[in-house]
């Protein structure tokens, strides 16, 4: 399918694009890699007048020490990511989590920024930021913003950005050695959306898991924390069966949704496995 | 999909009732809801669903199949399908009333039925999405009864006076006009056809329409919609929203800012189920058009029936292409056999 007509701007700052976004209203969309958008356009799903390409921004591009954290700019590519050594060393969740984006094509293109902006229920990253406990940067005509990312996604497909209102970086917090993670997905063929996603983190201390964090993608239509596991994991045995009990609340609060791969009770019954299997993996059993 | 939502408005029951039958007023309360035109129980309209970058339009028809007053329950069926696509949506939407003091308790249960792109790419969003418009319009039909004044059952009638009245005498001198029926324009049948089937029975109720509403009927063109212009401009009238305009819109000014006339027609055509109006060999009055038919919960019932027609239209001549060897064979023994037959004539 061909998209329904557009018009183009690359422009060489983000002032720039800030104002071409502005200036188009409602109507205007960004795009970065184009790996969400371009389906919805070619699905003709979505119909911007106007698309701001921020592929030239440099300034929105590289991963920065910035002591207690990372800032990894939004078009920051998955590949990037997963080949980062800052971030494998800080932030190895996000790398392991970006390798299982769709396929290489994919991952080469498609940008950190973009996946959060496109807010899809179902895309990976969002849930892994959300159980970092990271926050936007974005930029608009009022100037700069930060958002907490618990704060940032809104709705299916909806986030707390403005009209006008470019995604620049993301601060991600540094997580130490002691620090375990893992993401698992569940997807019935390769490449495909994740059915549920788990992104876990668990911080062990003497054979005792003394701190958990765990995000849920595909869960509702936002990615949430999973607190009842998280509490019921801070200060379990670092022991399968302790870690089996812990995600067994997993699904407690969400609201999955029903589609041709899987019912909600179905992917409740995911969410309490994949989150057992994620917490004992972050956990070192 | 099966969707279950309840509000209370602070008004009687019977109030209640009565409102939420007027499909008008109840209408805006619909987030991107459009109506386009309201017969009987039958109404057509349009309604746009945007989530994040997805932008969906819906344009199809309701009707009211259930009206028990006694049991205070209504339900509506309504299908539609994708204006920009090929996807359908019906729903079939049962509101029970119950009185509680001097409010109404309202029980919606909705059956939703979606296909298309929108559904396989939505993954289940449409069940979120369409819990969330019924959630809207009912805090929107709270709001909007709670606001107006108790006793307002003439208020459509009421806006129609002020809106004539802010107009001068020049709309006056016109309002006897308005009264007669479209035909004294003497438009041809096709158009007068769509309009009354459309609801439009008076140049009072086709004034009110704009040139992009007429445009959206079956069967009235940009060449229908300029000669019912010229006939209204005979009589000192003119559609809403055209420079001739002797009367301001009515109610249905509201619609949204109408898109371009060949976008409306395309739209047309898409309504229509892809096949073009203008094909339709038929005559219209033995082809019930898709806004008169039963709307059903199968998404097949907004197959246009000219189908065949259309079928035979277009592949008359490749037919015909295939059935040239065939003749030119028939021809050849033909040949054959009187070249035999004079011969044997010869040898007798």
């Amino acid at each position: 399918m061909i998209p329904a007509k557009f018009d183009y701007v690359r422009p060489s700052s983000v002032a720039d694009a800030v104002n071409a976004l502005a200036d188009a209203g409602d109507d205007a969309k960004v795009i970065a890699g184009g790996q969400s958008l371009l389906p919805l356009l070619r699905l003709r799903l979505a119909y911007p007048a106007l698309l701001v390409d921020v592929g030239g921004l440099t300034e929105l591009g590289g991963v920065r020490d910035n002591g207690g954290e990372l800032v990894i700019g939004a078009r920051t590519t998955h590949y990037q990511l997963v080949h980062d050594p800052l971030i494998a060393e800080h932030c190895g969740l996000l790398a392991e989590a970006a390798s299982t984006v769709a396929d290489p094509a994919v991952r080469h293109r498609g940008t950190l920024g973009g996946s959060l902006a496109h807010a899809d229920p179902a895309g990976d990253l969002p849930a892994v930021v959300v159980a970092l406990g990271g926050t936007m940067v974005a930029t608009g005509p009022n100037g700069e913003r930060q958002i907490p990312a618990g704060d940032f996604f809104v709705d299916y497909l909806t986030t707390s950005l403005g009209p006008s209102e470019i995604l620049t970086s993301v601060r991600v917090p540094k997580f130490g050695k002691d620090w375990g993670y893992r993401y698992e997905k569940f997807h019935r063929t390769a490449q495909a959306w994740a059915i549920v996603g788990v992104a876990a983190l668990a911080r062990r201390s003497n054979g005792q898991v003394a701190e958990a964090r765990v995000g849920l993608t595909n869960m509702g239509p936002v990615p949430v924390r999973a607190a009842a596991v998280e509490a019921a994991a801070a200060g379990a045995a670092a022991s399968a069966e302790a870690m089996t009990a812990a995600a067994a609340g997993a699904a407690e609060g969400t609201n999955p949704p029903a589609d041709l791969h899987g019912a909600p009770d179905y992917r409740r019954h995911l969410a309490r496995v994949l989150t057992g299997r994620a917490l004992e993996a972050a956990a070192g059993v | 999909m099966e969707l279950e939502h309840s509000f209370t408005v602070p008004v009687p029951v019977e109030r209640a009732w009565d409102v939420l039958l007027d499909v008008e007023r109840v209408a805006p309360c619909m987030p991107g809801a459009t109506l386009d035109s309201v017969e009987g129980d039958n109404i057509a309209g349009r309604i746009k669903v945007k989530v994040g970058p997805i932008t969906m339009t819906y344009a199809g028809t309701a009707k009211f199949t259930e009206r028990d007053a006694a049991a205070r329950a209504m339900t509506l069926e309504a299908s539609g399908k994708e204006t920009r696509g090929a996807g359908t949506a019906s729903a079939t939407v049962r509101s029970e009333l119950t009185a509680a003091d001097d409010e109404t308790h309202v029980r919606v249960r909705t059956s939703l039925n979606v296909t298309g792109r929108p559904a396989q790419f939505g993954r289940g969003v449409m069940a979120d999405v369409g819990g969330k418009l019924v959630g809207i319009f009912a805090d929107n039909l709270a709001s909007m009864l709670a606001a107006e004044p108790a006793a307002a059952p003439d208020e459509a009638e009421d806006s129609d006076e002020t809106d004539i009245a802010g107009n001068g005498a020049e709309s006056r001198a016109a309002d006897s006009d308005e009264a007669l029926p479209i035909d004294v324009l003497n438009l041809p049948v096709r158009a007068w056809n769509g309009l009354r089937r459309n609801g439009i029975q008076t140049l009072g109720d086709l004034i009110k329409r704009t040139p992009e509403q007429l445009l959206a009927i079956e069967n009235i063109g940009p060449a229908s919609v300029a000669e019912i212009g010229r006939r209204l401009a005979d009589r000192g009238l003119g559609l809403a929203g055209s420079e001739t305009a002797a009367a301001p819109a009515g109610p249905e000014e509201e619609v949204a800012p109408a898109a371009s006339a060949r976008e409306i027609a395309a739209e047309k055509v898409a309504a229509n189920g892809g096949a073009p109006a203008r094909h339709a060999k038929t005559p219209t009055e033995a082809q019930p058009p898709p806004q008169a038919q039963p709307a059903t919960r199968e998404p097949v019932s907004w197959q246009p029936q000219d189908d065949a027609i259309d079928l035979l239209g277009v592949a008359g001549l490749p037919v015909l292409k295939r059935a040239l060897p065939a003749a030119a064979a028939l021809i050849a023994l033909i040949l054959v056999f009187l070249g035999v037959r004079r011969r044997r004539s010869r040898s007798r």
